[in-house]
């Protein structure tokens, strides 16, 4: 009698949890979606729901064309987009690696795909899916070096940060060294590649991004269940039947393909992938998985850092320079809380 | 108890360690279906490289580990893992995870990417949350409970994977005296109920004595004996294992041998270290 009580009991709990989870992620999706439509209609000038409605079915309407359709747009699409990217392949780096200082933007691998793609802009004056894929490479070269540089009978956490840290000062000044010998040099392009900007973004920028984001992260969800497997440990995971080798694998090239891709288009707007994963995990709060609500915490970050930087502070701002500023703290934060213990996602 | 005929767990010749380093030295040992096998042995000794090559953590420099006879470093991970449960030595509950949802993850071998959970994976954590004693605990987050029942709970996790042989690497490490009774009560309870063949590491000869059908003595990465504890729990053994001379009683409460070291101060007249330690 008291077990079938306490079986339905359980299975209440279980539900209760699972309608928690759907009503949070309902709310990240609404967030995401009021500033994806804030984007779009609330600028310098307001256009009318209406107007925005009928520019994006494709009618032509005098005024709003121009302004959602060319410049608005493109532009919430790639922070949308940007912002999935790198806050799903952050997470799952820092789950992977149980360490939340190990995200692709403090460990280099984001400004390795950055430095190859104005490498190929300014200097091989390439354009379009080359510049996706040669980021895409060079970001795996990253990780590979990070990983190779940083493995001594097994890879530690602290040392593949600091080994991160520094490739990723290194790669920096070689972004920085590419900028300054460039003849068209100019501020929105530095700005780019140095902290992440979708300034003049095109309807073309879009599309490499999208596929990235559907390709590879069809290539994450493969592993979600071994990555939430993984939060408990390596030991563990492997006990439960994880071929930690084979979903490292497949969760670094699902990751670094979407991040580098992105990367590739607006640059690599800073700490995106490096907070996202931490805000979710307070939202979600109970050890839930963290893929979705990252993603959504991500575009979050993106859409609302490009917002504030164009029209809620003095002056126009990039969405890197938000979004720096919002993590720089947080990294202080955690760099000084790490060394007490060793608490990760 | 014919579930678990065709289980049998045996080391054979089996040489492994870290990197090129050889920790154990071509060492066979079977399991005994349905028992509980307790490895005891000083540190560095190899007992926690024998568990976790055992348990497929280490690869074998040389020679095998089988299952049914078959190499489980050969064998699918999932496939083992529906055979074969291990609860390390420290694993780590993600902030604010609650006791039922870290113990359902314990079906992860069970489950495919697309599988929905199903009415058998709700059975597998209930009866393994009941028999921990945990089922009350269950909406609490893991990080909120005592020692020993955060311990409990991560046996329940293993019980959860229904396996028929359950492998601990020092369950009992850190806990108080308590609290390490109850975990060895419990898995007692668990090799009696399910026919769970259990293999632990542990750290305390006299539990280990107290508690092991079989016992296991280490030294040097080799088996230097093996047996019932009355056979294995010795002087010479104690000696040969630990460097220590030891006197050897019978425990009141267990009737099981039970070792008290011999030191250099604190002993009775006639109780001489250096007489036992001159090796």
């Amino acid at each position: 009698m008291t077990q079938s009580v306490s079986v339905s009991v359980l299975e209440i709990g279980r539900i209760a949890r699972g309608r928690r989870r759907r009503l949070t992620l309902a709310v990240l999706v609404t967030l995401v979606a009021f500033l994806f439509a804030l984007t779009l209609t609330v600028g310098q000038s307001v256009t009318p729901i209406s107007d925005v409605v009928r520019v994006l079915l494709g009618e032509r309407v005098e005024g709003a064309s121009f302004l959602v359709g060319t410049l608005r747009l493109p532009r919430a699409l790639l922070s949308l987009l940007a912002g999935l990217s790198f806050g799903l392949g952050g997470v799952v780096f820092q789950i992977m690696l149980r360490n939340p200082l190990a995200s692709p933007d403090i460990i280099g691998i984001t400004s390795g795909a950055s430095a190859a793609a104005v490498f190929a802009i300014v200097v091989l004056s390439v354009s379009g899916p080359v510049v996706s894929v040669m980021a895409v490479v060079a970001g795996l070269a990253v990780a590979l070096l990070v990983y190779v540089l940083a493995a001594r009978n097994g890879v530690a956490g602290t040392r593949l940060v600091l080994v991160g840290i520094g490739i990723a000062a290194m790669l920096h000044s070689a972004i920085a060294f590419v900028l300054s010998t460039a003849s068209a040099w100019n501020l929105q392009e530095a700005m780019r590649w140095m902290t992440g900007s979708v300034n003049g973004a095109q309807l073309a920028d879009v599309a490499p991004s999208l596929l990235a984001l559907i390709l590879f992260g069809g290539l994450l969800f493969s592993q979600h269940r071994e990555l939430d497997v993984l939060r408990l440990g390596d030991d563990t995971a492997a006990a439960l039947g994880v071929n930690n080798a084979r979903t490292r694998i497949t969760v670094v090239l699902g990751a670094v393909g979407m991040i580098a891709t992105a990367t590739a288009v607006a640059g690599p707007i800073a700490f995106v992938s490096f907070l996202s994963g931490p805000i979710a995990a307070r939202i979600v709060g109970n050890g839930g998985s963290l893929l979705i609500p990252s993603a959504l915490v991500g575009a979050v970050l993106t859409l609302a850092g490009d917002y504030a930087g164009q029209f809620l502070l003095p002056g126009r701002y990039p969405v890197g320079v938000v979004t720096g500023a919002l993590g720089a703290p947080y990294l202080l934060y955690l760099i000084v809380r790490v060394n007490r213990s060793g608490r990760s996602l | 108890m014919t579930a678990h005929l065709g289980q049998a767990l045996t080391v054979s010749r089996l040489s492994a360690g870290y990197g090129e380093t050889d920790i154990l030295h071509t060492l066979d040992l079977e399991v005994p279906p349905g028992k509980i096998t307790v490895i005891v042995g000083a540190n560095a000794s190899g007992k926690s490289t024998l568990l976790r090559t055992m348990s497929r953590l280490l690869k074998p420099n040389r020679g095998h580990v089988l299952l049914d006879g078959k190499s489980i470093h050969q064998m699918p991970t999932r496939d083992l893992a529906r055979k074969v449960g291990l609860l390390p030595q420290s694993p780590i509950a993600p902030e604010g995870i609650p006791v039922d949802d870290l113990v359902r993850r314990g079906r992860h071998p069970h489950r495919s990417l697309f599988s929905s959970w199903t009415r058998q994976d709700e059975a597998a954590v209930e009866s393994a949350l009941t028999a921990t004693r945990t089922l009350d605990l269950a909406e609490r987050p893991v990080d909120e409970l005592s020692g020993g029942q955060r311990q409990r709970v991560w046996i329940a996790m293993a019980l959860a994977q229904e396996t028929n042989i359950l492998l601990l690497d020092e369950p009992t490490t850190f806990l108080d005296i308590n609290h390490q009774v109850e975990i060895l009560d419990l898995l007692v309870d668990l090799n009696r109920a399910r026919g769970t063949t259990v293999v632990m590491v542990l750290h305390d000869l006299n539990l280990g004595a107290r508690y092991a059908d079989h016992l296991v003595a280490l030294a040097n990465g080799q088996i230097h004996i093996a047996g019932t504890p009355e056979q294995v729990l010795t002087e010479e053994t104690v000696r040969a294992v630990f460097g220590v001379p030891s006197c050897i009683l019978t425990d009141p409460t267990s009737g099981r041998p039970m070792m008290m070291p011999i030191g250099r101060h604190r002993m009775l007249d006639g109780i001489d270290a250096a007489e036992g330690s001159a090796q």
